[in-house]
């Protein structure tokens, strides 16, 4: 409120924390005295009058409360009056605040706070007006703070006010513009601070600013004294300020030129400023942008990095390092900033760049604008899911390999992320430089973008071929950063690259090795030369990499990630043991679940490659084992991060979604997940056939993989069936004709050559593998048949079964061995005949059937018993435990019946003794 | 399985009509059963062109009370509908049917309902249900269960079953709560009453059976001397097994539902006796007494699961292990 009343009795205080806050309205009435002298005869409605008439409307109201002692209507009316005041605040800016408004609050603290000491009347007042009366005593003390210097001057002279108050308005005017001498602010600076009641006049008070840029302040000038006309009138309605009104009038009149004046200087100097602080005047320009409406920023927002930017440095300055940096930090500044232009600053980057080389300013400085490029190039797109793009990232690796050249070229350039700004040796050349910044960060940045960029490409598109070719440089720049940071950097630096290393390396298969270690001939010495000189295997690298992390390394996450990826590249050149023992001794299995989801993506990776290394190793149980917790949950393409499900859609929203997307593992490293389930489900089959067989009539048996089962059902539900087509059916059928110890129908429907295009020719070894199966299938399907048809005969000749199943006598031998002795098949083998005598032994379906119904009628009766526990309660109790011992005992002899049906018979299948040795 | 065919009131009024001339059959009950062969006939075949496996087929017995025995003389099949055939009405159907009866002068009273069984699953929630409507409607109603799998063994197998005046009581009140049944002392072996069955041929039925006897081949008659019975033997266990489990399970829920009660029943005891002992003290400060809250709404009994299916169940495994038996003597 005391900006309207900086009169010289105001305190000093008061005056310089406002005075930012006065000014506008100086140059305001400057204005508008102004104008009123040349647009004399200009007469329109007036605001001034009909706002002192409502205020004076009031104030006779509050006055007439006051007499009859009515607070609360006085308090609502004092609210009324407060409002009104603020309303016509513009005018009484301009004319000071009335005499009778004064007057009026100072009579009334008065009166208030007489009532507030009469102690008595206060009391025979109601409790409305006690509490309004309080109330409003407390608001006006605090208002009247705003007026006090007035107040005081009314009851010292209450007579004399209305004179003096002309004087103060008079007095004021002059003060403000001395004011606005004194602080010699520039004109910007003035319109940003314009109070919101002047919204109206800010739009005209910067059209005129930018019309003094322009210096066309003339033309300005008589635009405004139209649109001021309104104001300049009141002025000359009000009678009672008209003294007043014309003694201001020549003062401001006077003061005009000089503002003038004072109105260009500051902008010349804006314009010298703006060479060297374009961040400063950035930042006023954000400012303004806030105050102002948008229209206003865009003028301005441009201006100073676009148009201003190619003459970086003025012409003739002498460019040396000192200024390149200062420069430097100056481009720095803006970075992150709204409305920095992020193109731009690149463009200005290079700039500088080209400059520093042209002047030989030396490694160091050039280390630093080639880091900041490269960050600014990581900047250019604020949305952490969009994607470089393509002359972007050429861009930046063109800028991190020719940093990486700098930095092999001279060996006194230090980097560091800890070194401190301050303490950065970029100029002088006789000392080592030292730069801060991280190169390995830069690096692994430029890797995750190139990640992103391949995650964002469409995988059967040229593009992604051409993209894909990039990974050679990337793997260049990580290998010569690697050399880099050998010989420079710290151990966890050293890890840090190593792991990028791993992580390009462990998912390729390393023909070359393969071709070696397979010996072929067939190559010239000359191209067997050029390969070992090309590089060591994969293999070597891997473990050497690995075992220094293994070493080395002080965080777990690295440690972990350089586990899988060495179990993932033992797996997938058939290290078969190497890579369990591996996943065996690291433990991995008991934590992984605390992991991060990118660590879990890759151990399930791993997890997979190791199922399908042991099938290929023809380890079918471990192939299964390894397997089943990916292939059972449905969704292995998900746990892979190899794809989304859309079945979860609604689970999930657009941000979990976006963050899914981000660990998307790019499709070239993909797995594929018909191979991966084509080989589960023939593990399944090989495990689960013999297995059913087995325990045709237990009614305890489970399940080895439900997922096969499914498939299976799958696979019955059809009404029709015709040959099978997909591997799925391929995999069922191969199963039906197994189920009857068909192995040559198993084999056909699992090795042809649909399924050979489709899954087996995908193997590195495929003849190997193809091999393998064909003998499991063999193998298995002898089980199978010897589990279900074994009741049909009395003995079997083994030459029989070997010429059946195609497999030689000593394996027949050991199979069948094998079964008898695990209790599986109730037989004995005849040696000198060769052949297997059955014993006959098994129960019958029907007998099978009959002894389940005894269990279950053995559970049924203990259930009702507990039932009758129960009703008989606490009394019965004694008798009850009796009863159920002996219930029990009778129990116990049935069971021992049982055994005794098992010690007769002897060759019960081992399914029902041996259940956990016979489940898998 | 879908319910039986329906009593009909107006049958049963027109049938007041005739036994207010008879004898009053209402005073004593079916003792016996005496059967047309002609229905026995129609009954079969009715099975073998409609019934498949497991599927059930259903009809009406028409005839009348003659004294202490009923004499079903004729009967028809129901049809089998689908459930999206919504325009069919049974009721008219059967209306209509005994009407057309009627006009060609053959009994037409309803004295029943006949359904086929498989391996002597019969012993449901909805043969109880129509039983007991029939019975409700038409006193000597009776349920005729035909089981075409022994017969076509060799040995015509015909049942004829009745509710118990207990179980028809119970019925009536509708109150399968275990207090209930146990009140009602009723148990699984007295649900219903099987009533004996005299099946009396006229000439020309005797005729039409020699005459398909002279025309029947040598493979159907070997089929009667086929001795195998164990895949049926296996079926009526498979059958046993799956009832004992659901018996299995009902009596578990029974046993959670008692455990539960006794439980609650304890912490009411204690809540009350705690409510006392405040009581007690708060008497001898001079406060006065806690309000009495309702104790029952704060301990709801549990809900007690309905017991009759329970029974069901265990008629059903009676009846299944008696059938089993009689095969396996086979």
């Amino acid at each position: 409120m005391s900006r309207f009343f900086a009169t010289g009795s105001d305190s000093e205080s008061e005056e310089s924390s406002s005075a930012d806050e006065i000014t506008p309205k100086a140059t305001g009435t400057t204005f508008n005295k102004n104008k009123e002298a040349f647009t004399p005869n200009l007469i329109l409605c007036c605001p001034l009058r009909f706002r002192f008439e409502e205020l004076t409307n009031i104030i006779k109201t509050i006055r007439n409360a006051m007499k009859i002692r009515d607070m609360s209507k006085c308090l609502e009316e004092f609210e009324q009056l407060y409002r009104a005041f603020l309303k016509s605040k513009t005018i009484v800016d301009k004319e000071g605040v009335p005499q009778f408004y004064i007057r009026l609050l100072a009579d009334l603290e008065d009166y208030l706070n007489q009532l507030w000491e009469d102690k008595e009347g206060k009391k025979k007042m109601n409790k409305n007006n006690a509490k309004a009366l309080s109330t409003l005593r407390q608001k006006i003390r605090k208002y009247n703070k705003d007026f006090e210097t007035e107040i005081a001057s009314y009851k010292e002279n209450p007579e004399q006010s209305a004179e003096e108050e002309e004087k103060d308005d008079i007095g004021s005017a002059s003060s403000k513009s001395d004011d606005d001498d004194d602080e010699g602010i520039t004109a910007k600076s003035l319109m940003k601070k314009k109070p919101q009641e002047e919204e109206k006049k800010a739009p005209e008070a910067s059209k005129f600013l930018k019309g003094a840029a322009d210096e066309e302040s003339e033309s300005d000038d008589d635009e405004d004294s139209e649109d001021w006309g309104s104001d300049s009138v009141d002025s000359g309605g009000e009678s009672e300020d008209n003294e007043g009104a014309a003694a201001s009038l020549a003062v401001v009149f006077l003061k005009k030129a000089q503002d003038g004046d004072k109105q260009h200087e500051p902008k010349k100097d804006g314009r010298r400023k703006r060479h060297k602080k374009i961040e400063q005047v950035e930042e006023e320009v954000d400012e303004d942008g806030e105050a102002e409406e948008g229209g206003w920023e865009k003028v301005k927002g441009g201006v100073p990095l676009v148009k201003e930017k190619p003459k970086m440095f003025a012409k003739g300055t002498e460019i040396n390092s000192a200024v390149v940096i200062k420069k430097l930090t100056e481009i720095l500044q803006a970075r992150g900033k709204k409305g920095t232009d992020r193109a731009a600053q690149i463009e200005l980057l290079h700039a500088l760049s080209g400059i520093s080389n042209e002047n030989n300013l030396g490694q160091g400085i050039l280390v630093k604008i080639k880091f900041n490029i490269i960050a600014s190039l990581y900047d250019y797109n604020t949305n952490l899911a969009a994607f470089m793009k393509p002359e972007m990232w050429k861009k930046c690796l063109e800028c991190i390999d020719e940093l990486l050249d700098i930095l092999f070229e001279n060996n006194n350039i230090f980097i560091g992320e800890n070194i401190a700004e301050d303490s950065e040796n970029l100029a002088i050349s006789d000392q080592p430089f030292r730069v801060r910044g991280c190169i390995l960060t830069l690096v692994e940045r430029m890797d995750e973008e190139f990640t992103k960029i391949m995650q964002n490409t469409d995988p059967h598109s040229q593009e992604y071929v051409d993209n894909l070719k990039d990974e050679g440089r990337v793997c260049g720049i990580i290998d010569r950063l690697l050399q880099y940071l050998e010989s420079k950097g710290s151990t966890e630096e050293v890890c840090r690259i190593y792991l990028r290393r791993i992580m390009h390396t462990y998912y390729k298969f390393d023909y070359k090795a393969h071709r070696r270690s397979l010996g072929l001939q067939g190559e010239t010495k000359s191209e067997q030369d050029q390969e070992e000189s090309e590089g060591e295997d994969s293999a070597i690298i891997m473990d050497r990499l690995c075992k220094f992390i293994y070493a080395k390394d002080r965080t777990d996450r690295i440690r972990t990630c350089a586990i899988l990826c060495h179990i993932y590249h033992h797996a997938l050149h058939s290290r078969w043991y190497q890579a369990r023992d591996l996943m065996l001794m690291s433990h991995l299995q008991d934590n992984i679940q605390h992991a991060d989801p990118p660590v879990q993506i890759l151990y399930n990776r791993t997890m997979v490659q190791l199922g399908i290394c042991a099938f290929r190793q023809g380890m079918i149980k471990d192939a299964h084992n390894a397997l089943l917790d990916i292939q059972s949950s449905g969704r292995a393409k998900e746990l892979l991060g190899q794809g989304l499900l859309m079945r979860n859609m609604q689970e999930r929203n657009a941000e979990q979604e976006k963050i899914e997307k981000r660990r998307q593992v790019p499709f070239h490293m993909h797995i594929n997940l018909e191979l991966l389930e084509c080989v589960y489900l023939v593990s399944a089959m090989l495990l689960e056939i013999p297995y059913m067989a087995a325990h045709e009539f237990d009614a305890r048996r489970r399940m080895i993989s439900k997922q096969f089962h499914h498939q299976l059902r799958v696979g019955e539900r059809q009404p029709l069936l015709g040959p099978p087509e997909s591997m799925r059916e391929h995999v069922v059928a191969a199963s039906k004709a197994m189920k009857m110890g068909d192995w040559r129908t198993c084999h056909s429907f699992i090795i042809n050559e649909k399924m050979n295009s489709k899954v087996w020719d995908l193997f590195p070894e495929t003849q190997c593998v193809r091999e393998m199966l064909v003998r499991k299938i063999q193998e298995e399907s002898l089980r199978t048949y010897l589990f279900t048809y074994s009741s049909v005969y009395d003995s079997i000749s083994m030459e029989t079964l070997s010429e059946m199943f195609e497999l030689e006598l000593p394996t027949v031998h050991s199979i069948i061995s094998k079964m008898i002795i695990n209790e599986e098949l109730m037989a004995s083998l005849d040696q000198p005949t060769q052949t297997v005598v059955m014993h006959r032994t098994e129960p019958t379906s029907l007998q099978n059937m009959a002894l389940q119904l005894a269990e279950k009628l053995g559970g049924l009766v203990e259930n009702n018993e507990r039932v009758f526990d129960l009703k008989q309660g606490v009394y019965g109790g004694y008798f009850n435990r009796d009863q159920k011992g002996g219930y029990q005992q009778k129990q116990n002899y049935q069971r021992d019946q049982k055994g005794g049906y098992q010690q007769k018979q002897n060759y019960q299948r081992g399914g029902y003794r041996n259940q956990n040795q016979s489940s898998y | 399985m879908c319910f039986g065919p329906f009593p009909l009131h107006q049958t049963m009024a027109s049938r007041k009509e005739s036994a207010a001339s008879g004898s009053s059959p209402l005073e004593t009950p079916v003792k016996q059963i005496q059967i047309d062969g002609l229905v026995v006939l129609k009954i079969i075949k009715h099975y073998q062109e409609e019934g498949q496996g497991s599927e059930v087929v259903q009809g009406v017995l028409l005839g009348l009370v003659v004294e202490d025995s009923l004499e079903i003389t004729n009967c028809f099949p129901f049809p089998q509908h689908t459930e999206d055939d919504v325009d069919f009405d049974e009721v008219q159907y059967q209306m209509e049917m005994m009407r057309s009866l009627r006009h060609v002068n053959i009994d037409h009273l309803h004295v029943g309902w006949y359904q086929s069984t498989h391996y002597g699953s019969f012993v449901s929630r909805a043969l109880l249900d129509s039983q007991f409507s029939y019975q409700h409607a038409i006193e000597e109603s009776v349920v005729l269960i035909y089981d075409p799998i022994k017969t076509a063994q060799g040995s015509l197998c015909l049942k004829a079953y009745r509710l118990t005046p207990k179980l028809m009581e119970i019925c009536k009140e509708k109150d399968f709560s275990p207090e209930g049944l146990k009140k009602a002392c009723i148990g699984f072996e007295i649900m219903f009453e099987e009533v004996p069955i005299v099946i009396k041929n006229s000439h020309l039925i005797n005729v039409l059976l020699l005459d398909l006897q002279e025309k029947s081949t040598v493979a159907d008659k070997h089929e009667l001397l086929n001795l195998s019975s164990s895949n049926h033997l296996e079926k009526s266990l498979q059958l046993l097994m799956d009832r004992v489990d659901d018996m299995n399970q009902d009596i578990g829920k029974y046993n959670t539902y008692c455990r539960n009660l006794s439980k609650q029943q304890q912490q009411k005891q204690q809540y009350l006796q705690r409510r006392q002992q405040e009581n007690t003290q708060r008497q001898s400060r001079g406060e006065p007494p806690l309000p009495e809250e309702d104790i029952s709404k704060m301990f709801k009994p549990p809900q007690a699961p309905p017991r009759m299916d329970t029974l069901l169940i265990a008629g059903q495994v009676t009846c299944q292990s008696v059938i089993f038996m009689g095969r396996s003597l086979f």
